[in-house]
């Protein structure tokens, strides 16, 4: 089950003003759609459990109604533009490619809702409180905090400004959804490959991007048992150490404002410490969320841990933008807070994962990179170490941005590095 | 033997200086709680407990004491298997030379609650049984696996020194981190009274006005009075005097408040707690802490030389087996000296109150509430007991009723 996007990211300000009310009926069937699915389900659970392969046609009705699920909950949270079909017949814009009934293992059919639950809980924190199928069912499309919600009202804001779609936002959105939809795929017996939480595999080709704050991801997957069991207490000092130095941090931001607003840059020294502390609390959430495997210095050091982050030099920013940084950054900082909720998720998955396996899995560490990548960018831009906004989608990471002002790299010239496997 | 050369050298001359000061300070340390030489009568506690109290109380404290020393033991297999292979860990650490000690200090620490799980489990199993203790499993292995976090914020701190201490000066560090390790625990002695949890002030004006006439009658300074939560853990009834200088503080459990002890008893009580701060024993003890401290760095000093110092994280399983084991040879040493802080501050109660039937009265109900042997077999009183048995606190009262004119 593959999600395929080609949706050009262009928006027209009236569909996008009136989305949820013109979504409305699309949900009400869907809800309709979902009741049969249910018995649906279970028809086909047991027939698989004979068979040992899922019926065609249940199949293919289950494939076809988790295919419209994703289209109607990609044109709500401005993922694509296009009203969706009632059908669920391929070829929007957000679509799922999903492969014919395979023989699957009767043991993981059996118990496919107890497999499965580890998935519907990051599905939960990544698409909404309940899931998009009881949602629809309610008819209430109630999303919570969770990080397809927020990245949608933040979308529409910026697709009611700029009449096109934020790509960050589209392509977390798309994200969310695709493993959405792999997770009910699954549950649903229309796959029985497990969902895969990586976010760099999941939507297709990445935008290569040369951020003024950047992740490099060279850690190894393997895990220490001992060190993954005692984790937390583990982290203890150094949460403890962090709030100290966040007390510090705290007064060295107010001190940066006061003197960024009226030198109209941020001296070395300060931009320094402030991109310490930032480092430093990557470093300690990396290690906190298994995310990394080694136990990370206590001075926030570049090159010192396999989850690293780079952060150019103090650059000249927009006065106005520094001004308003606080109001500003309230975006970022609920997105912020949204993946710390994915990043907790992982944390509990990838604990038992690692304390069985000896190994954090793939698609969880990349998850958690995404998300410690997105939270370091929002508390630098907080902080003013950078003048640069957050960006929300999944990408590669391109060479370091030039010495002064942060720039688009020119497409083409920057060699993507993708994150070790 | 060393020979007459060897003492001529500095090194040797300045150990044995060193010693001999070791010693003067020491006896000095322990005369400075004066205990009157008494003659202590050789009482039956069969005349003061029931038969079958005294079973009970012997069964259950026996059962805890060997469960203690297989935990004891445990717990030193466990550590010489991690002196020996714990160095491997160092891999598992990007925090360079103090922080990837402090890794393994802790993971040392945590091996060591793993081992210690199982026999905590058996105790609390048998606390329950004979109802001493109302903790559930989950919540007590819970408390215990979060305590690990705050054990491990001291034990970075301190390791942190030490290490930082060992990398900067050469072979005498041991020296230094002595008192810097006093001064550490001189400020947490300071400021512990203020970090214990679930106490409020004591808003009897009875009991504070009699709080106030024993600290003039023993010559203690002011003291703040404070009670604390503990019913929800155990029955049984305790107090303590902690603190230093302003910080000065007398804690009693709400289970001795409100638990069918007499006005006298509690006062008897206050009377103790209150002979310790008179005589300046929270002082006194980091004094004793100084002087373990130092035979026991030196120790970490000389076992750490073959994985390159202490300097080195490499070192650290090592250290902390010698740490632990030390401080498991020096723990009977060591009651023995809070043993006689304990029977000083027992005296000066009897002198403040005039009451030694109160003082055999409260013994009594402690025996009886926290279910301890009043007469434990010699082994597990040197090992584990910090406190005159019950048996040799009612003889002192005994003695001191016959000593009055």
């Amino acid at each position: 089950m593959k999600l395929l996007l080609t949706d050009d990211l262009r928006r027209s300000r009236g569909t996008v003003f009136f989305r949820a009310v013109f979504a409305l009926p699309f949900l009400i069937w869907l809800a309709v759609w979902a009741i049969a699915a249910f018995f649906v389900a279970f028809v086909n659970w047991v027939a698989t459990l004979f068979e040992g392969k899922s019926p065609t046609p249940l199949h293919d009705f289950l494939a076809r109604f988790v295919r419209y699920a994703t289209q109607i909950y990609a044109y709500l949270n401005l993922a694509a533009e296009p009203l969706p079909a009632f059908d669920g017949k391929p070829g929007y814009p957000v679509d799922l490619e999903i492969e014919p009934p395979v023989a699957q293992n009767r043991w993981t059919v059996a118990f496919r809702a107890v497999l499965a639950l580890p998935a519907l809980a990051l599905a939960t924190v990544l698409v909404g409180s309940g899931n998009f199928v009881f949602d629809s069912a309610r008819s209430s499309g109630r999303l919570g905090f969770a990080v397809l919600g927020l990245a949608a009202v933040f979308g529409w804001f910026y697709a009611m400004l700029k009449a096109r779609m934020d790509r960050g936002l589209r392509d977390l959105i798309a994200y969310a959804l695709s493993y959405a939809a792999q997770t009910w795929g699954y549950l649903l017996l229309v796959t029985d490959i497990y969902p895969d939480s990586d976010p760099l595999t999941a939507i297709g080709p990445l935008p290569t991007r040369s951020d003024p704050v950047r992740m490099e991801v060279a850690d190894e997957l393997r895990r220490s048992r001992l060190t993954v069991f005692f984790r937390l207490a583990l982290a203890f000092p150094h949460l403890v150490w962090l709030t100290l130095w966040g007390v510090l941090a705290l007064l060295a931001a107010i001190f940066n404002w006061v003197v960024v607003l009226i030198a109209g840059v941020s001296p070395q020294w300060l931009h320094r410490f402030l991109s310490r502390y930032v480092r430093y609390q990557m470093h300690v959430s990396a290690f906190l969320y298994l995310v990394g495997n080694p136990f990370p210095g206590f001075v926030g050091a570049e090159g010192s841990y396999p989850i690293e982050l780079h952060v150019a030099g103090p650059e000249r920013p927009n006065r106005w933008g520094v001004f308003f940084r606080l109001v500003l950054a309230v975006p970022a900082l609920l997105l912020a807070s949204a993946f710390g909720s994915a990043l907790l998720v992982v944390a509990v998955l990838g604990w038992f994962a690692a304390l069985f396996t000896g190994q954090m899995p793939l698609g969880l560490r990349n998850l958690g990179a995404f998300a410690l990548r997105y939270i370091a960018q929002a508390y630098a831009y907080l902080l003013l170490v950078t003048g640069a906004y957050p960006y929300s989608g999944p990408c590669l990471e391109g060479p370091p941005p030039p010495a002064v002002a942060p720039a688009s790299p020119p497409p083409g010239t920057a060699a993507p590095t993708a994150w070790p496997a | 033997m060393a020979r007459l050369s060897d003492l001529r050298r500095p090194a040797t001359l300045a150990l044995l200086v060193g010693a001999a000061l070791w010693a003067w300070a020491a006896v000095a340390l322990w005369q400075s709680t004066e205990l009157p030489s008494l003659d202590l009568p050789h009482l039956d506690p069969h005349s003061f407990f029931g038969d079958s109290f005294l079973h009970r109380s012997a069964t259950y404290e026996r059962f805890l004491a060997i469960l203690g020393v297989l935990g004891l033991v445990t717990v030193v297999a466990v550590l010489a298997v991690y002196a020996r292979h714990g160095h491997r860990l160092v891999r598992e650490s990007a925090a360079g030379r103090v922080g990837t000690g402090m890794l393994l200090a802790m993971l040392g620490f945590a091996v060591v609650w793993l081992a210690e799980v199982p026999f905590g489990l058996v105790a609390l199993w048998w606390q329950r049984r004979y109802d001493v203790s109302h903790q559930g499993y989950l919540p007590h292995l819970l408390d215990s696996f979060l305590g690990l976090g705050s054990q491990f914020v001291f034990l970075c701190l301190g390791i942190g020194i030490a290490m930082g201490l060992a990398g900067v000066m050469r072979r005498w560090w041991w020296l230094a981190v002595v008192p810097a390790f006093v001064g550490l625990a001189a400020l947490f002695s300071l400021v512990s009274p203020y970090l214990i949890p679930d106490t409020s002030a004591i808003d009897n004006p009875t009991l504070v006005a009699e709080a106030r006439a024993l600290e003039r009658i023993e010559g203690a300074p002011h003291a703040r009075l404070r009670e604390q939560e503990v019913h929800r853990f155990t029955d049984a009834p305790n107090a303590e005097a902690l603190g230093l200088g302003p910080s000065s503080t007398v804690i009693l459990w709400d289970t001795l408040l409100r638990d069918g002890f007499s006005r006298e008893e509690i006062r008897l009580v206050l009377a103790h707690e209150v002979g310790h701060l008179a005589h300046h024993d929270p002082l006194k003890r980091l004094g004793w802490l100084a002087l373990f401290l130092l035979p026991a760095w030196g120790l970490v000093a000389l076992f750490t030389r073959r994985r390159g110092g202490f300097a080195q994280p490499e070192a650290v399983p090592v250290a902390i087996l010698v740490l632990v084991a030390f401080q498991l040879l020096a723990t009977p040493l060591l009651n023995t000296t809070i043993r006689r802080q304990e029977a000083a501050a027992d005296w000066a109660a009897l002198q403040a109150t005039h009451e030694p039937a109160t003082e055999k009265a409260v013994m009594r109900k402690l025996a009886t509430k926290s279910l301890s042997d009043p007469d434990p077999p010699f082994w597990a009183y040197a090992l584990y007991e910090n406190h005159p048995t019950i048996m040799q606190r009612i003889e002192m009262a005994d003695a001191w009723e016959e000593q009055r004119p």
